[in-house]
């Protein structure tokens, strides 16, 4: 089997994960999650297994970041990764029934005709080496970080809506308190920043060395900057308590969305600058 | 063989005739004694709580003749206008035994604490020789079935009272109850329960403040808490994560305009405000604040009905799981198996008596 049918199924497993999370939307999240927890480990491990044979398809081996397809299938496996280690908490399991959709839907846009090109475009021919794919693994990572810290926050404007309006599904529901909600986010949000800011050293690094060199003035680069500043804005803030947990939450989901939204855009017009 | 029960509770009798048949603690052996020895029973537990008075009984005879007997000794120097008694014997006897611990015949369905109650009554027959293989048998039963309702229903699910839904309310929102710290302003009696209800699950720090300093002392003393002067408790607003109001105050004690200037001192932590006064002391405008928590009677008390109406959807399952325990019983005595009417009721052997007796 090809690298990109364990995708398909891995694809398909979050599939039925994102209906089995609306059943347990629709019934108040008044059950453990064990099933959005297996649903999501079970995809992990056919996606783990299509990263690995995509990255020892190329030679050397490499992390396989090189194009859309690949970027966003590494930052499913992050997101769901991420989560399987914070569902190992009960109160934190249900993160999956919420990541589920965005990873669907994720997946069913990296399948999309055209995102993986047989040849490798000119930019990720080069971009090789350990700073290159050091680069690479930790800016895909950043993203889940910030994917799953975009699922808490979700989760977090979730459980606030229904607390203000005195919804009895907010005390009926297994969903974790608001402040453990807002600290989940919000580590998430120092991780993902501290592996963006470790990935554009890595990039710098590797565009030091002789013969190596970028614009500043690259889309990409511009893109990723701007990210950087959003995310450190958004830490700022919180840490300073200056905003509300829920203001912060909407941040964290406004800036992933436009992140993911952009990216594709932003790493196109790299790969072939 | 037959066990029997015969007793009054909280749907057949008043309070004032509930007071009348109540058992101090220390009469119980006694009646004990009298039960065994001036009947036909064999074996006996009572049962007395304030809601319920019940003589769980075991006869060799039959079973219709010994509640007769029971009757007449629960009676004895007693005056009652009316039957306020139930009885119950064979599979009847024996489910509601199961029901009662399991708390689905208590007043707040699917409370715990009949659990206790019902142990411990069995445990000083049991201590006074007065139990035998048949209660012995039934009363462990029950304890297993008890175990059973509470684990495989949700019918101890969620909380009844407005002091637990307002502790469950924090819980929502705050990760450890230990790290907030909770105010009470005006030293009534349920804000006193919830407090106490937020103090089980680990509140450490209480202040109270109330218009007499006194009463605030004395509250204040009995929570593990300190006292605030009425006119003071803004001052510690900053620190404050739960507040609890139930003064007496005709006007608002926190409005918006009150509150909007100190929550910037607190940094943006969220607040829960429970207002269990009528008429009610925090405008409701306070909700629209972020990171406000507002919470008055009606709403602790529709969340409390909530829940209720989610345990009584859970009570044929309950009733099912009984019925299922209490014929693994029957079957498992000796003696011929009292035979089954339609519906599920029966008529002992010997007895030839309807399954409950109607209060005449």
């Amino acid at each position: 089997m090809t690298d990109k049918a364990y995708f398909c199924i891995a694809v398909t497993v979050y599939g039925i994960g994102m209906v089995y999370s609306l059943f347990l939307w629709r019934r108040g999240f008044q059950r453990d999650d064990w099933t959005a927890y297996s649903l999501l480990g079970s995809g992990f491990i056919f996606q783990t297994i299509s990263i690995a044979i995509r990255a020892f398809k190329y030679d050397p081996p490499r992390c396989p970041v090189t194009n859309l397809y690949e970027t966003l299938a590494f930052i499913i496996w992050a997101i769901v990764g991420g989560y399987l280690v914070m569902g190992l908490w009960q109160r934190l399991r249900f993160v999956g029934a919420f990541a589920s959709p965005l990873l669907f839907v994720m997946g069913v846009f990296a399948l999309i005709p055209g995102m993986d090109p047989d040849v490798l475009p000119g930019e990720a021919r080069n971009y090789t080496g350990v700073l290159g794919n050091l680069h690479r693994t930790l800016g895909a990572l950043a993203l889940g970080a910030f994917g799953l810290s975009a699922v808490a926050a979700v989760m977090y404007l979730t459980q606030e809506h229904d607390l203000k309006l005195h919804k009895f599904r907010a005390i009926l529901s297994k969903l974790p308190p608001l402040q453990r909600l807002e600290t989940a986010m919000t580590r998430l949000l120092w991780i993902g920043f501290g592996l963006l800011t470790l990935g554009i050293a890595a990039s710098a690094a590797y565009h030091f060395q002789p013969g190596k060199g970028t614009s500043l003035g690259e889309p990409m680069v511009v893109w990723i900057l701007a990210m950087w500043v959003v995310y450190l804005v958004l830490i700022i803030l919180h840490w300073r308590h200056t905003q509300s947990g829920r203001r912060i939450a909407w941040g964290a989901l406004c800036s992933f969305l436009f992140m993911i939204l952009t990216f594709w855009g932003a790493l196109e017009s790299h790969l072939n600058y | 063989m037959a066990i029997v029960c015969l007793g009054l509770n909280h749907r057949t009798a008043s309070v004032d005739v509930r007071e009348r048949f109540a058992l101090p603690e220390g009469e119980v052996p006694m009646l004990l004694g009298r039960i065994c020895g001036e009947t036909s029973a064999s074996e006996a537990v009572v049962l007395s709580t304030c809601n319920r008075v019940e003589i769980y009984a075991a006869t060799d005879g039959a079973g219709g003749e010994l509640l007769a007997e029971l009757r007449e000794l629960l009676l004895e120097g007693r005056e009652i206008e009316e039957d306020v008694f139930y009885a119950h014997h064979g599979m009847q006897g024996v489910e509601h035994l199961f029901k009662v611990a399991s708390g689905l015949d208590s007043m707040v369905l699917g409370e715990t604490e009949i659990l206790g109650q019902v142990k411990a009554a069995y445990q000083l027959a049991l201590e006074e020789k007065r139990t035998g293989s048949k209660l012995n048998r039934a009363f462990q039963k029950a304890f297993n079935a008890a175990k059973l309702v509470r684990t495989s229903t949700n019918i101890q699910r969620g909380s009844v009272s407005v002091a637990s839904v307002a502790v469950e309310l924090a819980g929502k929102i705050f990760d450890d109850l230990s790290d907030h710290a909770v105010m009470v302003i005006g030293a009534g009696d349920t804000s006193e329960k919830t407090a106490r209800a937020l103090l089980s699950r680990g509140a450490k720090n209480v202040m109270v403040s109330n218009r007499s300093f006194e009463r605030a002392e004395e509250l204040a003393e009995e929570l593990g808490g300190r006292a605030i002067h009425f006119d003071e408790w803004e001052d510690e607003f900053a620190g404050i994560d739960i507040i609890i109001s139930s003064t007496s105050a005709l006007h608002y004690v926190i409005d918006r305009k009150k509150l909007e200037p100190m929550q910037g001192l607190r940094q943006h932590r969220p607040l829960l405000l429970v207002d269990i006064a009528v008429p009610r002391d925090i405008e409701p405008e306070v909700n629209f604040l972020e990171d406000v928590y507002l919470y008055n009677i009606d709403d602790l008390q529709s969340i409390a009905d909530d829940y209720l109406r989610l345990r009584h959807e859970e009570v044929e399952k309950c009733e099912e799981l009984i019925r299922g325990k209490s014929i693994e019983l029957l079957e498992t005595m000796k003696g011929p198996l009292p035979a089954r009417e339609e519906g599920g009721l029966d008529e002992t052997a010997e007895g030839g008596r309807a399954a409950q007796m109607s209060p005449s």
